[in-house]
């Protein structure tokens, strides 16, 4: 993870500028659409148009590229194999041993590594130019409750201290004589002095953090302001309303496309 | 009503991130010693035994939206949110009928909840991923595809390959934790003495 | 602005009460030290100054907390949020996370209370240069130093101008350098002669440096009350469990060789220390 906000990579560019609400919505209705409308390459074409000149504006394509194909990878083997090669019946395209390679299973495999590249660069793209703070704080204005707000904005910050505790524990505990390497058995035995102290130690940490928020005023009910100032624009409310209906439309078509063979 | 804003106070909203946050460092700890669990939901187990269903379904929704967010993976995490907020659950409502205070009511909770687990999944898997994770696991989906096996029902048995084990150990070293812990801590949970 | 009438507070399931028969009245703008042995109730008056005993410890207290005005047992934690400021040892736990910048951290209270935002820069960055962070505002909370954080939560808690402000033990996890910047910061907030402070310490040279008064606690008991220099001297500090600064030390040690005269007012500060050997 790089630095506070998450994952948000700081650059100086319109999209960054955007409302997180608009990324948001246009990210999840890029994702819908690719994923809803039927055909093989559909997912592809929507990561063209729509998710790729978005990165390629706000200057994240690299990033989005790169960590896309880690995620991505894994799953396009696995599928190539599970549906690929254990597809029930269909076409064979070629014999590999005692496996054949089936027509159908590998366009149902190049679909599934389609939507899941869709769904990962379009996470990441909103990720990458969004910070966290302001998402919450826009989700908020939405009618979530603050304390979901602090849970999650929190969260992203006491995690990195976690991971250091964590392997602070795993040398202490080696340094000790701790055996955390050879058999099953042994590894396993580990496990108990390495988990329990990290317990432990923590369960203090939850009553103070709690006196501190209400210290704080956490618990006072009525209107809550806010430092952090989102700008919205007329534009940007009716792009959202119009990807919004674009969204439903899609879902509305695909339906009647489902509906319509079992009515007929 | 009255029950569930108790639930809800601010010692629990304050052991939320902790427990997210510890949910990760021992899945950490679990790769470390290349174990083949991932014993990434103690902190939401725990959460569900001291503070009720209803926070432990949020501690397990919130983490892996969380973990997708300081991973930047989305495909493990946020589709599988609901099977999180199950076993928060699940931990709730174990807790509330005593299963944590005896150790092989736990771990017999924890099984129950993998199995329950695997059976939310495996559709979740199977009609978002096209049947598969993505991890080493795959090699047990094929080779239950391979004799015959539907799809679905094998991921299903993927599944419950590791989740009950997982999660009974889990559930075994809250259990343990609940124990270890001095009286005057777990007072101040919502559900003290469900666990005591 | 604070009185206290037969306070005494019992944990749950303890079987001794932590604070026992407790009486005070501390006066609006009077910087207040409470000393005192491990254990011996600093703590447990610091909570109950604040509230959180018994609203959040829950047990047993009898007598009357009253601060501001506002009777401590009636009232309730978000009541109590803004009149009573707490800061405690631990900074990484006083900090919410919820905020990425040491701007926004100090507004999360400002925030909740519903200040409006022209009135929140203003506050904040006076209350940023007070504790002198204005050079830090954009930085991540985590990623000060430990007596930067501690500077921070005092910062995060005078922001919402309370009537009184609670320390309990705001150094003891601190390194010399943060221990010292923060017992800065504390000075000047003394030196303004409006806050009303109650700062529980285990560190007497900084207390003898300015304290108006000091009381020490011993078992749950108030066993003593007066002027720094006073009790700081006091030979019976130590049935108290509490070592006298270095300062008392060297003049009893000069006292016992002869080198002094017996009965001189013994010295508590650096300052008082270069006037005894003068």
């Amino acid at each position: 993870m790089s630095g506070t906000y998450g994952l948000y990579v700081v650059r100086q560019t319109g999209i960054h500028r955007l409302h997180p609400l608009t990324k948001l919505v246009y990210v999840l209705v890029c994702l819908l659409i690719g994923w809803l409308i039927p055909g093989v390459w559909s997912p592809y074409i929507v990561l063209l148009i729509g998710v790729v000149p978005v990165a390629l504006i706000a200057r994240v394509l690299p990033e989005v590229i790169k960590n896309t194909i880690k995620t991505a990878i894994p799953f396009a083997i696995s599928l190539i194999i599970v549906q690929g090669l254990f597809w029930t019946g269909g076409t064979i395209v070629r014999q590999l041993g005692p496996f054949s390679l089936k027509a159908e299973g590998l366009l149902f495999a190049i679909r599934g590594t389609g939507r899941i590249i869709l769904a990962v660069s379009g996470f990441l793209l909103l990720n990458y130019t969004t910070r966290s703070d302001e998402l919450m704080l826009a989700l908020s204005q939405k009618g979530l409750p603050n304390s979901i707000s602090y849970v999650v904005l929190s969260t992203l910050q006491v995690i990195p201290r976690f991971q250091r505790k964590a392997n602070t524990i795993l040398d202490a505990q080696r340094s000790r004589g701790l055996e955390t390497e050879g058999s099953y058995l042994i590894r396993m035995r580990a496990l108990m002095p390495l988990v329990v102290p990290l317990l432990l130690g923590s369960i203090v940490d939850i009553e103070e953090r709690a006196i501190a928020l209400e210290v704080r005023a956490f618990s006072r009910e009525g209107a809550k302001t806010s430092l952090l100032v989102l700008h919205d624009t007329r534009f940007q409310r009716a792009i959202r309303w119009l990807l919004m209906l674009g969204a439903m439309a899609v879902i509305g078509w695909r339906f009647y496309l489902w509906l319509a063979p079992r009515l007929a | 009503m009255e029950r569930l804003k108790r639930d809800f106070s601010t010692i629990s909203l304050a052991m939320i991130p902790i427990a997210i946050a510890i949910n990760i460092a021992v899945g950490q700890i679990v790769k470390a010693l290349r174990l083949p669990l991932y014993l990434d939901s103690i902190g939401t187990v725990f959460v569900g035994a001291v503070a009720g269903p209803w926070v432990g379904a949020l501690t397990g929704l919130l983490s892996n939206i969380i973990w997708a967010i300081i991973f930047g993976d989305v495909t493990n995490t946020v589709p599988y949110a609901p099977v999180a907020a199950a076993i928060g659950f699940l931990a709730g409502v174990f807790s509330k009928y005593g299963w944590f205070k005896v150790w092989w009511k736990a771990v017999l909770g924890g099984a129950i909840t993998g199995v329950v687990a695997s059976l939310l999944s495996a559709p979740i898997t199977f009609y978002l991923f096209g049947g598969v994770v993505g991890t080493g696991m795959d090699i047990i989906t094929a080779a239950f595809r391979s004799q015959g096996m539907s799809m679905l029902a094998a991921n299903f048995l993927q599944g419950l390959a590791t989740d009950p084990l997982d999660k009974a150990i889990s559930f075994l070293i809250v259990y343990l934790i609940l124990r270890a812990l001095p009286d005057r801590y777990i007072d101040r949970f919502s559900r003290a003495e469900d666990v005591r | 602005m604070i009185r206290l009438d037969r306070v005494s507070y019992s944990y749950p399931r303890a079987t001794s009460p932590a604070l026992n028969d407790l009486s005070v009245d501390i006066p609006a703008g009077q910087f207040c030290a409470v000393i005192g042995a491990n254990g011996a109730g600093k703590s447990t008056l610091c909570s109950a100054l604040a509230g959180f005993v018994p609203h959040f410890y829950r047990g047993r207290l009898t007598g009357t907390v009253e601060v501001a005005g506002i009777d401590i047992a009636a009232s309730s934690l978000a009541e109590l949020a803004g009149t009573v400021g707490l800061v405690f040892s631990n900074p990484f736990n006083q900090i919410t996370g919820a905020r990425f910048s040491v701007r926004d951290e100090v507004a999360f209270g400002l925030e909740n209370m519903g200040v409006p935002r022209a009135e929140m820069e203003t506050r904040i960055d006076y209350i940023l240069q007070f504790a002198g962070l204005a050079g830090l505002a954009e930085r991540p909370p985590f990623a000060l130093s430990g007596g930067q954080q501690q500077r921070l939560a005092i910062a995060s808690v005078l922001v919402m101008r309370p009537r009184v402000l609670v320390l309990d033990e705001p150094t003891s996890q601190l390194d010399p350098v943060g221990s010292r910047e923060v017992f800065t910061v504390l000075r000047d907030l003394a030196a303004t002669d409006e806050a009303t402070v109650v700062l529980a310490e285990q560190k007497l040279e900084w207390v003898a440096a300015f304290a108006d008064r000091v009381l020490v606690l011993h078992e749950g008991r108030l066993v003593a009350d007066g002027l720094p220099g006073d009790i700081l001297a006091s030979p019976d500090l130590q049935r108290y469990g509490l070592e006298p600064t270095r300062y008392t030390r060297a003049a009893r040690a000069a006292q016992a060789a002869g080198l002094r005269p017996e009965g001189d007012t013994l010295p508590v500060t650096l300052e008082q220390a270069a006037e005894f050997f003068a």
